[in-house]
């Protein structure tokens, strides 16, 4: 069984922000990066299902991530954790960073690799879109279940029974045959340790990086990045619910403007 | 030939045939026994053994002046004594025995145990027996009548009736049993022989003696007596043997192995935690197998006694938590035994699939993570078992699997992320001084005379940061020189190494001691116990060899010089918590000790003070882990606090780590006796006793205040 298992460098803003001088970006030097915690679940529950085929011939856990290669930090603690082979996909900027283009350039390696299952973490704690996993399972050809918070897989029938999280505490239970894309909700499981030694070895380990062209229109354009002004305090809005929601709009056209 | 007696007096050949038969046969089991201990043994890791002269030196001195086996009960130290001595009186005289009748008699033809050589002999032998009877009774007494809390065998780590402790219980009663008989036999052999034959030198066998005359006195002469001299002749030899072949599987292998262990123990164990080879295979790092035990180790386990000084001192323990130091070595020992000793020979040669794998199963993690590392079962045993360093082995196996206690993990990620446990941003961590009227010099830009390590707690947790302020400003005062790392200094890691994360702690300790090297000054003073343990003792490992001290004994040696002067005697009535790494794992008892007595604070001890002192439990990785403590009972901190509060009325509890600074300010708090009495940083008194403006509580207060 091949799982690969999409991940993420995410970024986390520190005390103090300030934007780039392109306008369009954060200056990267008030970010600390780390790996996105929904792909962490997700590389977990690939290991778990791994071990519990332990004896088996050809099991394997690929990671997959789009950015440059400080991302590489991100696979490097997938390594640590245990995946055995990353991949990393040429980025391409703030241009290409829609979940789209993300998921374009995941799609090349999934048709390479024809992995049995494709995990993703529901979303990322950046963009906050989660909808690269879905995407990709669209570009991929391959039936997907979002926001999945248990799997119990079955080898002899290739099949996984599966929870996914609905809204108001409600569970969906399915059954999905492989290959399929699940993407992975936080608390499915508890996430091993990579401890410093693995990570040090981690280090000495190869990271493939491949050019996956994307062709295609974009998700969206990221056109300006800023820190809203702090105006004189509230504006409080009235009640009638078509007004406030025709006013929000107004002050949003304002702004962007 | 003068004064003596036949060894076989009244027996038959045929019966002192059957007796060397007896011979024989108990000492191959003996031998065969030992053997099996040793192949036990060898099925452990190698190491490499030096100083075996100086080992035995020391042993011999442990063993024989009982300083060990002595501390915190007198009682079982002076049973113990009189059993040792007397039971090697009479093995000593049994040996010359031997000697006299089958060596020197059939191959010299001559005797030796004879004459005034003899009633030497049997007023020692006699003295021996007596001791030994004696300290049997005492020891008895204090296991069956006074019943000592610490021997019963109740585990604090597993539910009742989860296990079954009747098999120990059973070998103290058959060892005490045995010793008694053999010394009761022992006596009454002599007496009815000096009953029977009446010699003119009876009396110097004054036990033999007393019964002799009370045997006569009751008409006890004659045939009846020989009778009965001649049953408990076998009686006695037959138990004697019996004793011999069972000491390699009865709670009489400590008297090998405890000796032995003694001899190779490793004297740094837990102090000096070992560094991981940097080529070591997953399975390789820490333990998980109970061959991954040392040789000694594996040794050690056998010499436990079950006294249980480990439990009684162990804080966890104390607290609920589901840790028994002894218990942890009972239940590795019969491991051991069952897949690599004794009894596996017995159990159908080889039997496959014996699991030696003992983490996880055997050894829960919840037990591993309980643990403080706090020392107090290394430092009390009597037998030198080393439970820290193979709790932290087990502990390291656990963090190469990446199972780990869940806040315990998040901890690691954040001091892998930013250097300290609190998720600062390293830029903050000289922020403390901001507060100050003076600078505190950068040691990285200009060289100073002392090189203060702050670490993580003094330099992050609001309440240390005043205290990190204090000795600032007492050491501005004194007009000492020095500098900080600032932003330069990591989380020493002395508690992530404690915890099992050695690559962690190797990359913390590489980057301080890189920043460190590079820095201009004399010497490194800290003022966190655990900075300053893993500084001074553990850096060199890694490259990093300066003279370290402790803040404590850095303000003495300025109190004792004439640069700091105390011209307030404080005259406040207080106790003084010692810290686990400042006294246990380096010895500093007394500075903090004489520091107090310089300001003229009033110092009243606590029970448990020095090498007994009871861990706050935020040691070896606790303070970054949930409690595990049992429903219904009290944190060590709360417990100490009762201690203080039992001395009557006190001014302050005087600390000198951050960490407890942290535990018994909260435990002050929650044990109840809040306005009771307050806790106090050594540092502070120091700084109030120099009489300078910030330097009194209320100003402390005042400034605290008006901020």
């Amino acid at each position: 069984m091949k799982t690969v298992v999409c991940v993420k460098q995410v970024a986390a803003l520190g005390d103090e922000v300030e934007i780039d001088d392109s306008g369009r970006d954060v200056d990267h030097d008030y970010l600390e990066s780390s790996l996105n915690e929904w792909d962490v679940f997700a590389l977990e529950e690939a290991l778990r299902l791994k071990e519990s085929l332990d004896g088996q011939d050809g099991h394997e856990v690929v990671v997959v991530t789009v950015g440059d290669e400080e991302c590489e930090q991100a696979l490097r603690r997938c390594l640590a954790m245990g995946a055995d082979r990353a991949i990393r996909v040429e980025a391409g900027g703030i241009d290409e960073s829609d979940p789209l283009t993300t998921a374009r350039r995941l799609a090349g390696i999934i048709g390479r690799e024809v992995p049995d299952l494709v995990l993703c973490g529901v979303q990322s704690s950046d963009a906050v879109q989660a909808a690269t996993g879905v995407m990709l399972a669209e570009l991929a050809g391959l039936p997907r279940v979002a926001v999945v918070t248990s799997v119990h897989y079955d080898a002899t029938s290739a099949k996984a029974q599966v929870h996914r999280e609905l809204e108001g505490g409600l569970l969906d239970e399915v059954e999905v045959g492989m290959p399929a894309l699940l993407t992975i909700q936080t608390g499915i499981n508890e996430p091993r340790y990579a401890n410093l030694r693995a990570i040090k070895q981690a280090n000495a380990k190869e990271i493939e990086v491949v050019n996956v062209p994307s062709e295609g229109p974009r998700a969206y354009t990221v056109r300006k990045m800023f820190v809203p002004e702090k105006g004189d305090g509230a504006e409080m809005l009235g009640s009638d619910a078509a007004v406030v929601a025709a006013r929000i709009a107004e002050i949003v056209r304002a702004r962007l403007s | 030939m003068g004064e003596t007696r036949s060894v076989f007096w009244g027996l038959s050949r045929a019966e002192i045939v059957v007796w060397y038969g007896l011979i024989v046969v108990s000492t191959a089991i003996f031998a065969v026994g030992v053997a099996m201990l040793v192949s036990k043994y060898r099925a452990g890791r190698r190491e490499p053994l030096r100083d075996l002269g100086q080992r035995a030196l020391r042993m011999l001195h442990i063993v024989f002046s009982h300083t060990w086996i002595r501390r915190r009960d007198r009682v079982a130290g002076l049973g113990h004594a009189m059993v040792f001595y007397g039971f090697l009186v009479l093995f000593a005289g049994t040996t010359i025995l031997g000697i006299d009748t089958d060596i020197t008699k059939p191959i010299f033809h001559t005797n030796f145990w004879t004459g005034p050589f003899y009633l030497a002999f049997k007023v020692a032998l006699d003295l021996g027996g007596l001791f030994l009877l004696a300290g049997l009774v005492l020891l008895g007494a204090n296991r069956w009548i006074r019943r000592v809390p610490r021997l019963d065998y109740r585990r604090p780590d597993r539910a009742q009736g989860e296990y079954d402790r009747g098999l120990y219980r059973a070998g103290d009663v058959v060892f005490v049993t045995t010793l008694f008989t053999l010394a009761i036999t022992g006596f009454f052999l002599e007496g009815t022989w000096l009953a029977v034959t009446h010699p003119s030198f009876a009396d110097w066998s004054f036990v033999g003696w007393v019964l002799m005359e009370l045997f006569r006195s009751a008409g006890f002469t004659g045939h009846a007596a020989e009778l009965s001299h001649h049953v408990i002749w076998w009686v006695h030899g037959v138990a004697a043997e019996a004793f011999v072949a069972s000491i390699p599987f009865t709670k009489a292998v400590h008297m090998l192995a405890a000796p032995a262990n003694v001899a190779l123990r490793d004297t740094d164990a837990g102090k000096r935690l070992v560094a991981l080879p940097a080529d070591a295979e997953p399975d390789q790092v820490g333990y998980s197998l109970v061959t991954d035990l040392l040789r000694h180790q594996l040794l050690s386990l056998d010499a436990c006694t079950k006294c249980g000084k480990c439990t009684d001192a162990c804080p966890a323990a104390a607290a609920g938590y589901p840790l028994s130091p002894r218990d942890l070595i009972l239940d590795l020992r019969e491991a051991a035994e069952a897949t690599l000793g004794a009894h596996s020979f017995l159990r159908a040669a080889g039997a496959p699939g014996l699991d030696r794998e003992v983490l996880g199963t055997t050894i829960r993690a919840e037990t591993l993570w309980s643990c403080t590392q706090c020392m107090a079962c290394v430092e009390i045993c009597p037998v030198g078992i080393e439970h820290v360093p193979i709790i932290n082995q087990f502990r390291r196996q656990l963090v190469e699997r990446g199972e780990l206690e869940p806040m315990l993990q998040s901890s690691f990620e954040t001091l892998f992320k930013a250097g300290n446990s609190f998720g600062e941003p390293k830029r903050k961590r000289g922020r403390w001084t901001d507060g100050l009227d003076f600078e505190v010099k950068d040691i990285r830009k200009e060289p100073a005379e002392l090189l203060w390590f702050v670490g993580d707690y003094a330099s992050f947790d609001p309440r240390s940061q005043r205290v990190s302020q204090a000795l600032a400003t007492v050491l501005h005062h004194a007009g000492v020189d020095f500098g900080i790392l600032r932003d330069g200094e990591r989380s020493a890691g002395c508690d992530v190494r404690r915890a099992g994360e050695e690559g962690l702690y190797a990359t913390l300790a590489e980057a301080n001691i890189a920043a460190i090297n590079a820095c201009d000054f004399e010497r490194v003073f800290s003022s966190d116990p655990h900075s300053f343990h893993t500084l001074k003792n553990e850096y060199p490992a890694f490259g990093g060899d300066w003279n370290v001290v402790h803040h404590s004994e850095l303000l003495l040696e300025l109190v004792e010089s004439g640069r700091l002067i105390p011209r307030r005697r404080l005259g406040y009535r207080a106790t003084y918590h010692d810290p686990c790494m400042l006294g246990r794992y380096n010895g500093v008892f007394e500075a903090p000790r004489r520091l107090l007595a310089a300001i003229g604070v009033d110092l009243v001890e606590m029970p448990r003070n020095r090498d007994n002192s009871l861990c706050c439990g935020a040691g070896g990785g606790r303070i970054w882990m949930k409690e595990q403590r049992a429903e219904g009972s009290r944190r060590t901190s709360e417990q100490r606090i009762d201690e203080a509060t039992a001395l009557g009325r006190l001014d302050y509890f005087v600390v000198a780590c951050p960490k407890d600074v942290t535990m018994y300010s909260d435990a002050i708090k929650t044990s109840g006796h809040e306005g009771e009495i307050e806790l106090r940083e050594i540092t502070e008194l120091v700084l109030e006793s120099l009489g300078i403006p910030g330097g009194s509580e209320s100003e402390v207060a005042e400034t605290r205040a008006g901020r």
